[in-house]
């Protein structure tokens, strides 16, 4: 006989909860895994400069924009960036404006009480240097692989071993990173309505995603071991340069003495 | 807390890029002696995972979510040597591929999260461990790890961020970078440290800490605290950093006199008129026939003093009663 409590329908109906905390963690992991995955093989223009040659120009770039203190050269390198930006593909044009104009703004907003008592040039001064530099570091992460940049990172005397360690966490924060998204839609699926544990299941899967690393930690070193890995790693810098590169090298030199002139 | 390029002034960058060098050479050092080679990997493992815990978004009450920077959970977990290393290629990746803080400001950031931050937290952890032995005792050690180092963080960089003004002025005496002083840069960013960042930061410390120490315990850092050499200094930065309070105009909020509250308010509370004049030893922190400077120098160090005082003669108690336990 079935009793009878479970032949009446239930009307269990779970409160609705506000804070999708689950859904948001899940959400912003997905987005780094999906910028790091993300194919970066077109034959435009821009994806074929020597990666070295764009890294290391780009910083000079920074350090001449961040010293800067003349609208004009700064509006020239508006100009420089706007070219840049439209050389890069359709879709990505779109993720990268938003990342590089959100920041920025808020930092407008913020200095509003500064411009009031007269501090206006260079709060707008500010204000520019701030777009130019985080559009700068996107559109290098979104037209170079990221193994040449760390590799490129040698010609700025940082060791090996660094270089190395960070090769080691680009791979790792997406295999962790699936790893946690399984973790969370595992809670996710258990999880009904209001939960009043919220912390404890989150410091619980952080928890759980450390010792996983560390499991992670000790496979990858017998699996270096079992190819013959003795510890050294040693990077080469790639400088062959193409006539495309020579085009690019000019105008950065071009724009760094446009930097010494103003 | 990432502080982004333009911020702050490029020497003020350059400063705190040099004086990162010798930390992450020494670091390089002690890691490279104090892990074996098996547990190299382990170094860009944790960095991915420091990575990935900026990414978990936390609930926060009134209904937004907000997220933790981990740089205590990794100290207390894997030493504060391997943490310098761990936070410092998480805070690299996030300049260099995502736009997260700036390129000229690594050394800046840095600073605040990977040194001063792991190392606070660390100290903090062993010390408070010592104090109560028990059970408990671990978890107010890492809640107190997580709240006070993330707090002591971003004071450096409210501080860092506070004395732009007053260093960096153009011809006409505007501001050239970030334009508001220690008076308004140290509540702005204190006050949700406080109240909201610092406590998070605590409670994911001790849950993922004690999570740990019951699912697999043997790979918590065990490395003894030989030398606090490190707590020292950092705490000998702070204190020398204390007349900084003497540029801000206007005195500490919520420690005004009475002349001031009239200033503020109007007028002064009827309680407050002859009110609470205690008499300290050392007025407004001063000795009188020093200069104002050292005065401040001299008051912080009596005060760092009077507490180690305290926590020894705590330790010694405590180490009484265990004995008479025992």
């Amino acid at each position: 006989m079935v009793p009878e409590w479970l032949l009446v329908k239930d009307n269990y109906i779970p409160k609705e909860e506000k804070n999708l905390y689950i859904e948001k963690s899940i959400f912003s992991l997905i987005k780094i895994i999906s910028i790091i995955r993300q194919n970066k093989n077109q034959d435009k223009l821009v994806y074929s400069i020597n990666p070295t040659l764009k890294v290391v120009s780009i910083i000079v770039m920074i350090l001449c924009v961040s010293i800067s203190r003349s609208f004009i050269y700064l509006f020239i390198i508006d100009i420089y960036m706007l070219i840049n930006f439209f050389l890069m593909e359709k879709k990505l044009r779109k993720r990268v404006l938003l990342k590089s104009f959100i920041f920025p703004l808020v930092t407008l907003i913020a200095l509003i009480p500064s411009m009031l008592y007269g501090n206006i040039y260079n709060s707008l001064l500010i204000f520019q240097k701030l777009i130019i530099t985080i559009l700068l570091m996107n559109l290098l992460s979104h037209n170079t692989k990221w193994s040449e940049i760390s590799k490129s990172l040698k010609f700025l005397f940082i060791p090996d071993m660094f270089i190395w360690i960070m090769d080691i966490t680009i791979k790792y924060i997406v295999l962790l990173g699936e790893h946690s998204i399984n973790l969370l839609f595992a809670l996710k699926l258990r999880s009904i309505g209001i939960t009043s544990n919220k912390y404890n299941s989150l410091t619980g899967i952080m928890g759980n995603l450390f010792i996983k690393s560390y499991k992670m930690s000790e496979e990858m070193f017998h699996a270096m071991e079992c190819r013959g890995f003795i510890g050294e790693y040693t990077t080469k810098v790639n400088l062959k340069l193409k006539k495309m590169d020579y085009a690019y090298l000019a105008i950065n030199i071009l724009l760094v003495s446009l930097f010494i002139y103003f | 807390m990432h502080i982004p390029d333009n911020y702050l002034s490029p020497s003020t960058c350059a400063t705190f890029g040099v004086a990162m060098l010798p930390i992450w050479r020494r670091a390089s050092l002690t890691v490279k002696a104090e892990i074996t080679r098996q547990k190299m990997p382990l170094l860009g493992v944790a960095a991915a995972f420091s990575f990935l815990i900026m990414m978990f978004n936390v609930p926060l009450p009134g209904g937004t979510t907000g997220h933790a920077i981990g740089g205590a959970l990794i100290a207390i977990l894997l030493g504060p040597y391997s943490a310098v290393f761990a936070v410092t290629i998480a805070l690299a990746i996030q300049a260099l591929f995502f736009g997260d803080g700036g390129i000229l400001a690594l050394g800046v950031n840095c600073f605040n999260m990977a040194f001063i931050m792991p190392f606070t937290a660390f100290y903090l952890f062993k010390l408070t461990k010592k104090l109560f032995k028990n059970q408990k005792g671990e978890y107010i050690a890492s809640f107190l790890g997580g709240y006070i180092s993330v707090n002591v963080a971003a004071l450096f960089a409210a501080v860092e961020f506070g004395v732009q003004p007053l260093l960096f002025k153009d011809v006409s005496g505007l501001p050239l970078y970030s334009p508001y002083g220690l008076a308004v840069s140290i509540p702005a960013m204190m006050i949700p440290h406080l109240l909201v960042v610092g406590i998070l930061e605590g409670i994911i410390t001790v849950g993922a800490y004690s999570y740990i120490k019951k699912a697999s315990p043997d790979v918590i850092y065990k490395g003894k605290v030989s030398k606090m050499k490190y707590f020292y200094i950092i705490m000998g930065i702070l204190i020398l950093a204390t007349p900084l309070g003497l540029l801000a105009n206007g005195t500490a909020w919520g420690e005004w006199g009475s002349e001031e509250i009239k200033n503020l308010l109007g007028f002064v509370p009827k309680g407050l008129e002859k009110g609470f004049q205690y008499n300290s030893p050392f007025k407004d922190y001063s000795f009188g026939f020093l200069n104002e400077y050292f005065g401040y120098i001299l008051s912080a160090l009596v005060g760092v003093i009077i507490i180690l005082i305290i926590f020894k003669v705590l330790g010694k108690i405590n180490l009484k009663r265990n004995i008479k336990g025992d």
